[in-house]
């Protein structure tokens, strides 16, 4: 009997991993194109595999290789050769748990799954209404109407309280790494870790914790806005970083990221000019205002105006900071105006106390 | 002896530019984590070793028209001669915390007013020596008739 007519179910696992000569794999190739029963064989073996690549590598416990080394040891009894059909059998068997537990893995994401409490409505995670108490997992979403909030249990570094009309996906759940995408609606997190170990993805920002607690929001488009109230928070998007304390706030766009922080309290003509900056229209009056309207603490938003406008402007905002607040040991107007990065930040942590 | 020292103390004094003192801002300016749920934090400035000057404090309270005084809880933050200042005082009456320090001869305080929304930097007093009783007194009523900005 040929290949081509015979089914060929031993040979498919070699097949879709590349392992048989050119010659075999033809030979599969026309036993499929006719064999209905093999061909769907060879789907499961792919998808199988599919999904076992997407499995962590997990080490071998150290008692295994002991056990090995010592049945390698013992000698062996001949053995008589296994049966063709026993080999097939065994193949098909371990092909079967292998897809098996990928198919177990697919449904119970690896990872830690945080708890999700129910606090109003019907939060539900996935296709699952929370009534209690309930588990998210890495590439689950957590989705809210309009009259449902939940709170979400951050590994041990926090929780985050998910606002009506929102949808958040658990995207990283490692100790070195807690991450989660808006899409849209409103968070509010309270981490109590070291920095940078919880990150907040939206359409136009990264939001990485510093030690802090604070409320995010976005639209599907990626406007949004971050507040924070206690400690520190860097919003991210390229190659731009805002760096927002307790009591600033400041709102991101799509296209164009995190925008110029401000303090809370800050005048609405400075707010309305920082709306308009970063757009092509009235930049130069968006930056005139700004200017005005400081006060000594709104040199957190000149300190970030000084690297996001032209060299021609930045002598006028560097001005007006040292106007503001005494140019402190270590920071020369000379580095300041080509942004000497360890100049910026001496400059921005003597600053921080006027904040 | 002495002479020695107050000549030393003056020759520090004069190489930093200023005289020992505090200065005060919100817990972001520590740029340590840990001061996260600080009331605030302070520096000790125009000291040679900061890390060896010598802090200490008070809670100063006004409770229902009765005086109380609280131990307050210096946390030394990461980087050297900055504290965090955390709450112990209770919610209710009003509050000035009382800061007291020395760096080699000099000495320093400072009296700082918490009202609701935190501590009030502009009505905050810094002193070349520790504040006195009739100080906080007077302190404490400004901020009880609500006379701060």
């Amino acid at each position: 009997m040929t290949m081509w007519n015979r089914h060929v179910s031993g040979e498919l696992a070699a097949y879709v991993d590349g392992a048989l000569t050119p010659r075999a794999a033809r030979q599969v190739e026309l036993h499929l194109a006719k064999c209905t029963r093999c061909r769907t064989g060879c789907d499961h073996v792919r998808s199988g595999m599919a999904m076992v690549e997407h499995l962590p590598s997990v080490e071998a416990p150290g008692a295994i290789w002991v056990a090995i080394e010592a049945e390698l040891r013992e000698p062996r009894p001949g053995r008589a050769p296994a049966s063709r059909s026993w080999r097939l059998a065994l193949a098909a068997m371990a092909i079967v748990a292998i897809a098996g537990f990928a198919a177990w893995r697919f449904a119970h994401p690896p990872g830690t799954r945080w708890e999700v409490r129910r606090l109003e409505g019907a939060p539900a995670v996935g296709a699952r209404s929370i009534s209690g108490v309930g588990r998210v997992g890495i590439g689950e979403w957590i989705e809210t109407d309009s009259r449902s909030r939940a709170m979400v249990t951050i590994g041990e570094i926090g929780s985050v309280e998910v606002a009506p009309q929102t949808r958040l996906r658990v995207l990283a759940t490692r100790p070195d790494e807690h991450r989660l995408a808006l899409a849209r609606g409103e968070i509010r997190a309270t981490i109590s870790a070291p920095p940078r170990l919880f990150f907040v993805d939206t359409p136009s920002g990264t939001a990485v914790d510093l030690g802090c607690e604070y409320t995010l929001n976005t639209d599907e488009d990626g406007f949004g806005l971050l507040r924070v109230t206690r400690g520190w928070v860097s919003f991210q998007w390229n190659a731009l970083e805002s760096l927002v304390p307790a009591g600033a706030s400041c709102s991101t766009r799509p296209q164009i990221g995190p925008g110029l922080p401000y303090f809370d309290d800050a005048s609405d003509a400075m707010k309305e000019a920082l709306a308009r900056f970063g757009l092509e229209k009235g930049e130069r009056s968006a930056v005139d205002i700004i200017l005005a309207e400081s006060r000594v603490r709104d040199t957190l938003t000149l300190w970030h105006l000084l690297s996001r406008v032209d060299a021609g402007e930045r002598t006028r905002v560097y001005d007006r900071i040292a106007a503001l607040a005494p140019i402190p040991v270590g920071v020369s107007r000379e580095k300041a105006l080509v942004l000497d990065p360890d100049t910026m930040t001496r400059w921005r942590e003597e600053l921080a106390w006027t904040w | 002896m002495w002479r020695l020292g107050l000549a030393a103390s003056a020759v520090a004094t004069m190489a930093f530019g200023q005289a020992f003192t505090f200065t005060i801002g919100s817990p972001v300016a520590s740029q340590d984590s840990r001061s996260k749920m600080a009331a605030f934090v302070f520096r000790v400035e125009g000291c040679a070793e900061p890390a060896s000057a010598q802090v200490g404090g008070t809670a100063e309270g006004l409770v229902h028209g009765a005086r109380t005084s609280v131990a307050l809880k210096l946390t030394p933050m990461s980087r050297p001669g900055v504290y965090a200042v955390f709450p112990t005082w209770p919610a209710e009456g009003d509050w000035v915390v009382n800061l007291n320090g020395t760096c080699a001869r000099e000495r320093a305080g400072a009296l700082i007013p918490i009202g609701p929304g935190g501590f009030i930097r502009v009505s905050s007093k810094f002193l070349p020596r520790p504040a006195t009783a009739p100080e906080i007194d007077t302190a404490l009523q400004t901020l009880s008739q609500g006379r701060h900005p």
